[in-house]
């Protein structure tokens, strides 16, 4: 499904973000990739839906070599790709059915097509009796949701989640976790970056530990290791 | 109907930008209004001042009165020399007589001229040729050509009106009015460029987030700039025809005015831009767009990281 091979990632003039990073990631799996600030997590899911293009090295989605990318196909990656960030990203002047189906529109969907799909997914996410309330109507865990939703509409095979409840308390944390958790069972494979022991030592999925750009631990049902 | 959608979506999100922004939009269409205006006036000065110098040139004619004792046979023979010039349009034989009326008719409140004219009992007039050529340039042509000696002898007096002076005035104001309209025009030109470009980096600015979004849940580059580009397009339209209107709004308002003053001039200007309104216009929409998709093009290049 995905696969780094020999990846390095290097900022000018002499950052180096991760270095001979490989891993394989297998459909369907649930993956942590954890570590501290500044550890090059972010950097990894950043190649993954090619905000950022590797240095050196393959990066691989399911046959797709995106290494080299061309820039006018980063649109139909993205598609195949959801991604949920901590802030959220909504438009504070559209409703919750509105912001999910603004991802379909800018895609070319037909209104019939997204007038389908937008109520699923906001089932899914448990948001169907919220769908005309704006952002600022919703707490921080239901904006989450609303995030995921539409993260979910174009139903990719992978799902990078960084940091998603980085701005959430335990309890949305945990209902938000619950719901990666559900989109995973469905067969979704999810990749999430966060620093958040709790959650990840709750998880019991595979764990990968990342520091100073390099993975240093990738275990089956791990913890979390950093201290 | 995917296609079909596609672009509706697009004008929507255009329509967006334009009314999210609006005093900006306003400003940006005003200045391309003025623009156009002020290249239209410096069109309009240019076609009226042609009319009117090709109307002071018709008018523009050499007498040549020749002595009295002159024969009409001489006089007629010079007519039909002066008539084998490609230069001349027309040589008119004026005999003695209507010479005299037409005299009499010109001073007939002034008692002492014609009690004058009473006095010497007879007709004191020759005949006289009055020509006209297609060019007042040509009049010199036909004064030399008039010096032969076989008619020179005849000529009592050229009547040369002196209406190149006018003529080289009109044109010297034309010439000026046009530098100084081209100026004015290129002036606006480059505070278009200057406020289109601030427009598309505003509205850039102000949809940052939307935009941002569109990138992350894969939306295609050409929907994402497409809306700046349909903005762009959109205020080139509407200046356009705001201009048009205001164009021919001031033909309707100066009517009367303008017919008194400049005659047939001013009708032949007004019908100038009636019947080529279509190229002046179009030319006009044409370059104001290019103008304006290019500032865009040169904006999101610099402040739309796609």
């Amino acid at each position: 499904m995905i696969r780094f091979s020999n990846v390095s990632k290097h900022y000018p003039p002499n950052t180096c973000a991760l270095e001979h990073v490989n891993l394989h990631i297998k459909p369907g799996e649930f993956v942590s990739i954890v570590g501290q600030s500044g550890s090059g997590k972010t950097t990894l899911a950043k190649l993954l839906f090619a905000e950022e293009r590797a240095t050196k090295g393959k990066i691989v989605v399911g046959d797709w070599d995106i290494s080299s990318i061309h820039t006018s196909d980063i649109p139909v990656l993205r598609r195949q790709i959801g991604i949920v960030f901590q802030d959220f990203k909504l438009l504070s002047r559209k409703t919750v059915f509105e912001n999910v189906s603004f991802a379909l529109e800018v895609a070319g969907e037909e209104r019939k097509r997204i007038r389908d799909i937008v109520p699923q997914v906001l089932k899914i996410v448990g948001l169907s009796d919220k769908h005309h309330r704006y952002p600022r109507q919703l707490s921080g865990g239901e904006q989450q949701r609303v995030s995921i939703a539409r993260a979910l509409v174009h139903r990719p095979k992978i799902l990078v989640a960084d940091e998603p409840t980085g701005n959430l308390d335990t309890i949305h944390a945990h209902e938000i976790i619950q719901l990666l958790k559900k989109i995973n069972e469905y067969g979704t494979t999810v990749v999430l970056v966060t620093h958040d022991r709790d959650i990840v030592n709750a998880l019991k999925k595979r764990v990968v530990t990342i520091a100073d750009g390099r993975i240093v631990s990738d275990i089956e049902r791990g913890k979390y290791l950093i201290s | 109907m995917s296609f079909l959608l596609s672009v509706a979506r697009l004008g929507k999100f255009t329509f967006q930008n334009i009314f999210r922004n609006f005093w900006l939009s306003f400003i940006t269409s005003t200045i391309f209004v003025l623009t156009l205006v002020t290249i239209n006036a410096v069109l309009f000065m240019n076609v009226a001042a042609k009319a009117v110098l090709e109307a002071v040139e018709q008018k523009v004619e050499i007498t040549f009165s020749f002595l009295p004792e002159t024969s009409e046979s001489i006089v007629t023979s010079a007519q039909g020399y002066l008539r084998g010039f490609s230069q001349v349009r027309d040589v008119q034989f004026i005999p003695s007589d209507e010479v005299l009326a037409n005299f009499q008719d010109r001073h007939q409140a002034d008692e002492v001229i014609l009690s004058s004219l009473d006095e010497l009992g007879e007709n004191p007039f020759g005949h006289s040729l009055v020509v006209t050529t297609y060019s007042t340039e040509d009049f010199e042509f036909i004064r030399e050509a008039m010096e032969t000696p076989e008619f020179s002898q005849y000529i009592k007096e050229q009547d040369f009106t002196d209406y190149q002076l006018v003529i080289e005035k009109i044109k010297s104001l034309n010439t000026r009015t046009r530098y100084f309209g081209f100026g004015l025009a290129a002036l606006f030109s480059l505070i278009a460029i200057m406020i289109i470009f601030n427009t598309i980096r505003v509205a850039i600015y102000v949809h940052r987030d939307e935009i941002a979004i569109m990138k992350l849940v894969g939306a295609n580059d050409w929907f994402i700039r497409g809306p700046f580009v349909l903005e762009a397009l959109l205020y080139s339209f509407l200046s356009t025809l705001v201009m048009v209107a205001i164009v021919f709004a001031v033909f309707g308002a100066l009517q009367i005015q303008m017919t008194l003053f400049f005659g047939d001039a001013w009708q032949g200007t007004v019908d100038y831009f009636r019947d080529n309104a279509f190229i002046i216009f179009g030319l006009q929409f044409a370059t104001l767009a290019l103008l304006s998709l290019l500032t865009t093009a040169f904006a999101m290049r610099k402040y739309l990281k796609t």
